[in-house]
């Protein structure tokens, strides 16, 4: 059995953040390596400005209120805790270049690298996941 | 209320914080050691169990009281096949028509949620203090969960007088028959 979780995060919005940092969290937490890929909008989510102002998806801004009812950690939060369980952030080179963005947009502690630096990290993961 | 070695109010905290925060909880604790985690996310019961056993821990059950879950872990229980030394055995088999106490050493917890009809709970920690509980003349049957702490417990009461002490193989993880429950 693989001890390894790839994961890719392409999207930016709030949901995709949720999605990205909660399977990651609790597969680092259940003793995985974890690593994940930013690419395209996914560098949204690790974007120190960026991060915390996420968008809703249109017509879905209501679920605002059940986010907060339901106490769920800050996509911030989930960073910091992502980061201190051990989960690696790499950042997309070629989306890096494309947008004008540089390593000092980011939280602290990222890589940069490019699909093949993922690619060889996942080759030997199970899952790797898209989201 | 179920004996633990450490609680942890995980109540109020969304997925996946009660997994996070069990995991980073657990490290303070010895082998063996049982945690408490008290949480209202309806999902951590299915989790817990899950990571538990993906990681190598023991989920022992879990007690619903109003909205706040109370699940209880014990720490690493991928116990070793080690020898067992304690020469006077018997098998689950025989037990059946044995006279004499049964004396079950596992963790309060444990006991808790699954322990045979009459079994005497001291876990393998106390049972040097509370020794003047038992009775030296009568047999009593030693078991825990695979056997190996009930190696343990046996040589201990042996050496200190007890004489018809039996280590009962393999343990509480091989038992089908009946179950009383204390929660």
């Amino acid at each position: 059995m693989s001890n390894k979780v790839a994961i890719i995060a392409a999207n930016g919005g709030m949901f995709d953040a949720y999605k990205v940092f909660n399977i990651a969290t609790a597969a680092a937490a259940s003793e995985k390596e974890v690593q994940i890929f930013f690419t395209f909008e996914g560098l949204n989510l690790i974007h120190k400005q960026g991060m915390h102002a996420l968008e809703m998806p249109a017509g879905k801004e209501h679920f605002a209120e059940g986010f907060e009812k339901a106490n769920v950690p800050t996509i911030p939060q989930l960073v910091e805790m992502a980061q201190e369980l051990g989960v690696k952030f790499i950042a997309c080179q070629m989306t890096m270049d494309v947008m004008g963005l540089t390593k000092e947009d980011f939280v602290d502690g990222i890589e940069v690298g490019g699909a093949v630096t993922f690619l060889e990290y996942a080759k030997d993961a199970a899952p790797t996941l898209t989201f | 209320m179920i004996q633990t070695n450490l609680q942890l109010d995980a109540k109020g905290l969304a997925c996946p914080m009660p997994i996070v925060k069990t995991k980073k909880a657990i490290t303070d604790l010895e082998e063996g050691q049982v945690l408490e985690i008290q949480a209202t996310d309806k999902g951590s019961k299915a989790d817990l169990a899950a990571w538990a056993s993906s990681v190598g821990h023991q989920y022992l059950g879990t007690v619903e009281d109003g909205e706040v879950l109370y699940h209880y872990i014990r720490k690493g229980s991928n116990e070793l096949e080690v020898e067992k030394t304690f020469e006077h055995t018997v098998s689950l088999d025989e037990l059946e028509s044995r006279d004499g106490f049964i004396l079950d050493v596992r963790e309060a917890a444990e006991y808790a949620f699954g322990h045979m009809e009459g079994a005497i709970s001291i876990p393998m920690g106390e049972l040097e203090s509370r020794m003047d509980e038992l009775d030296k003349e009568k047999e009593l049957y030693v078991i825990c969960r695979t056997g190996r702490r009930s190696d343990l417990a046996a040589q201990l009461l042996a050496n200190n007088g007890f004489t018809k002490v039996y280590n009962v193989l393999p343990g509480m993880n091989e038992w089908n028959g009946k179950i009383s429950k204390e929660v």
